[in-house]
């Protein structure tokens, strides 16, 4: 099976409380890792697989900076170093374990199962909005049974909402859309839309302190930061009196790991910069939920499709523009990093390039 | 219900010059960053931009710092006093302090992942090499750089490949004489990558060299088009299906591709206009189509998956494109 996520990429793992001086086992992209914190709070990503036999280490356990498989006894370093054996006094020359470079920003963990030397020269992105006391973030995080190009795509455009969740939507999805503008660099895909002002959804005036026939100018943007990450944004305009218009801003984070093929960890947050309180946060939680597990239920159903009668040739409309720039981009830099030739087309061919050599799956 | 319009353009920014240093005769590198200090958007190495300099001069420079720094790029500019005279207006307008709109970066020349590399640059085609060394180099991959110039002063970034000790070759053309590509190219190797820069003088050769190559091995960037030799027999023009516009155009000899998509109100991005940007790439449904730029190896051809609507053309009598 071809692999078809990147590697050389940033993906969260888990939260920064999640990790901490337990260790916890995780997977992502087919291979097992165990994460905790040194005795100085610094994360560690280590590969969950004892050198000696094929035991997780997050079934051991912690001792100062060092990690104990439960079965063998072996301790490990930070570094996947191994550096105590408890049946003999010299420690077999070279057993390690591989060791991943991490990134903690506060909030997430993310690790790169790529190559190591590769992760200084691409700084993930800032998240400043997660922590910026100005904003209240709400979010979950589960599995969603798909693969993580189906939820590529899902982000990519949100004029599915207006069928799946009519209550969630905001009513000018309901008409045909404005133009959508998409921007492309080498490596990342943002878009945008401004629709004509007109009234917001029900729960969201009521939230908002707004009055429900009251007409917003209504701004969506999203963008493709990496494989590993969205970021979208939904602006209503309003005009509280003397003071200069500003925006009424919901943004939505979503960190996507692949944990396997047809299997990715999707941890989402709903930040807004209105609206705080514990109160608000409690209505909106299973609104967004609710929306959140509609998608994730949908996804898993096109999963079983493409599971049972394989790919088909798709129907794009404009509107695909930019998850057809994210294609792009995810295949690219499979092919840069895997070395197989690189496949400029996005659309699927079936069969047209049975001779190339492919590479281990993920 | 109407049709949604979809605009597609590469991401653009007004940046300021940083930092502009004369690096070698003829080549100044220019430090570029956003004024309000933002990360710039990522890249990997072999990336370019393009300067959107005043009067319609767009010119494209390969980024040569380093991507783990977001906070600036780096780009080296050869002033070239034959050229349309983009060259010569960065080397006297944009000087520290300065602003210049900038669109990009865009990667067509990207570094693929490979045990062994074969560098070989001539002149300021050491641009794109740069980024790439350091990368292949941090990989633990095994490399070596050949870089042939006129003479050592007019050489850029010499200093800051000193420290790769004996990988690297420096070999300007008045001590060493012509550039010896037969002793690093002259016997195909396996598990190995070529990745050529500099003038068309210099691609020829290597591309010549490289034939007995195992196909994909050999990748190159260049800054001109290619010459391309003329297509035998008149062409009486060709039909046009955009799939997805549900569109049935016809294009006459005398325009373009790329011109008959946007007349019917098609957005396509592109750039260059002359097949070496690869910005209007488009996917091909159906056609034999008549690759005209400098942009596509020759599996990528062979493939018939895409191709460069600005310049390239049918040899068939239909042509359908998913637009």
């Amino acid at each position: 099976m071809t692999r078809t996520h990147p590697h050389n990429c940033w993906y969260a793992l888990a939260t920064s409380e999640e990790v901490g001086r337990e260790p916890l086992g995780r997977r992502a992209l087919g291979t097992g890792l165990v994460l905790f914190r040194t005795d100085d709070g610094v994360a560690v990503a280590l590969e969950d697989r004892c050198a000696h036999r094929p035991y997780p280490l997050s079934r051991g356990w912690l001792d100062g900076d060092t990690i104990v498989s439960g079965y063998s006894g072996f301790v490990y370093d930070a570094s996947g170093m191994c550096v105590r054996v408890p049946t003999q006094d010299e420690v077999p020359p070279g057993a390690r374990v591989r060791a991943f470079p991490v990134h903690n920003d506060g909030v997430f963990v993310w690790a790169w199962l790529g190559d190591p030397a590769l992760a200084p020269l691409r700084p993930p992105a800032a998240l400043p909005w997660l922590r910026d006391p100005g904003w209240v973030t709400i979010g979950d995080v589960w599995e969603t049974a798909a693969d993580l190009a189906l939820l590529h795509e899902n982000f990519a455009d949100i004029t599915h909402v207006a069928v799946v969740d009519p209550f969630i939507a905001p009513p000018v999805l309901r008409d045909s859309p404005p133009p959508l503008e998409v921007e492309v660099t080498e490596t990342t895909v943002s878009f945008s839309r401004t629709y004509t002002a007109a009234p917001v959804a029900g729960w969201h005036a009521e939230l908002a302190g707004l009055d429900p026939e009251s007409r917003h100018v209504q701004r969506e943007r999203g963008a493709f930061v990496s494989p590993g990450l969205w970021v979208d944004s939904w602006d209503v305009a309003v005009d509280q009196g003397p003071g200069a218009p500003r925006e009424l801003t919901f943004r939505f984070t979503h960190a996507v790991t692949p944990v396997a093929p047809g299997r990715t960890r999707h941890a989402w947050r709903v930040s807004r910069n209105f609206a705080g309180g514990e109160q608000a946060s409690n209505i909106l939680l299973p609104i967004f939920a609710g929306y959140y597990r509609r998608v994730q239920s949908i996804l898993e159903t096109m999963q079983g499709v493409l599971d049972a009668e394989g790919p088909r040739r798709e129907v794009n409309v404009s509107a695909d523009a930019a998850a057809l720039q994210v294609r792009k981009i995810i295949r690219n830099m499979v092919a840069d990093e895997t070395g197989t030739p690189v496949r400029r087309g996005t659309r699927p061919r079936p069969g047209r390039r049975a001779g190339v050599a492919t590479v281990p799956a993920d | 219900m109407t049709a949604t319009k979809t605009i597609v353009r590469e991401h653009e920014a007004d940046l300021v010059v940083q930092l502009a240093e004369s690096v070698a005769d003829g080549v100044v590198a220019l430090t570029l960053a956003d004024p309000s200090g933002d990360p710039l958007p990522p890249w990997t190495p072999g990336a370019h931009i393009d300067l959107m300099l005043d009067g319609d001069l767009i010119r494209q420079y390969s980024l040569c710092g380093s991507p783990g720094r977001p906070e600036s790029w780096r780009i080296g500019v050869l002033r070239a006093p034959d050229s349309r005279g983009g060259s010569e207006r960065v080397h006297a307008a944009l000087t520290s302090g300065t602003k210049v709109r900038v669109r990009g970066p865009r990667n067509h020349f990207p570094l693929v992942s490979s045990p062994r590399y074969r560098f070989v640059a001539g002149g300021i085609g050491i641009t794109p090499i740069l980024p790439m060394i350091a990368e292949a180099h941090a990989s633990g991959a095994e490399w070596t750089l050949l870089y042939g110039g006129r003479e050592r002063p007019s050489m850029a970034f010499t200093d800051e490949l000193a420290g790769y000790g004996d990988r690297v070759t420096i070999a300007p053309q008045d001590e060493t004489g012509m550039l010896d590509l037969g002793s690093v190219l002259a016997t195909p190797e396996p598990d190995t990558l070529v990745y050529c820069c500099g003038p068309e003088g210099l691609l020829a050769a290597v591309e010549k060299l490289c034939e007995g190559w195992p196909p994909g091995a050999l990748h190159l960037e260049r800054f001109a088009a290619k010459p391309q030799e003329q297509a035998p027999g008149a062409e009486s023009g060709f039909e046009l299906v955009l799939e997805r516009s549900g569109l049935t155009l016809h294009v006459p000899p005398e325009r373009t591709v790329l011109q008959v998509i946007r007349d019917a109100g098609v957005a396509v991005l592109a750039s260059c206009m002359e097949g070496v940007c690869g910005t209007c790439e488009t996917e091909v449904v159906d056609g034999d189509v008549d690759h005209r730029d400098s942009i596509l190896n020759e599996d990528e051809r062979a493939s018939n998956e895409v191709m460069m609507v600005c310049v390239s053309r049918c040899r068939s009598a239909r042509l359908t494109l998913d637009l």
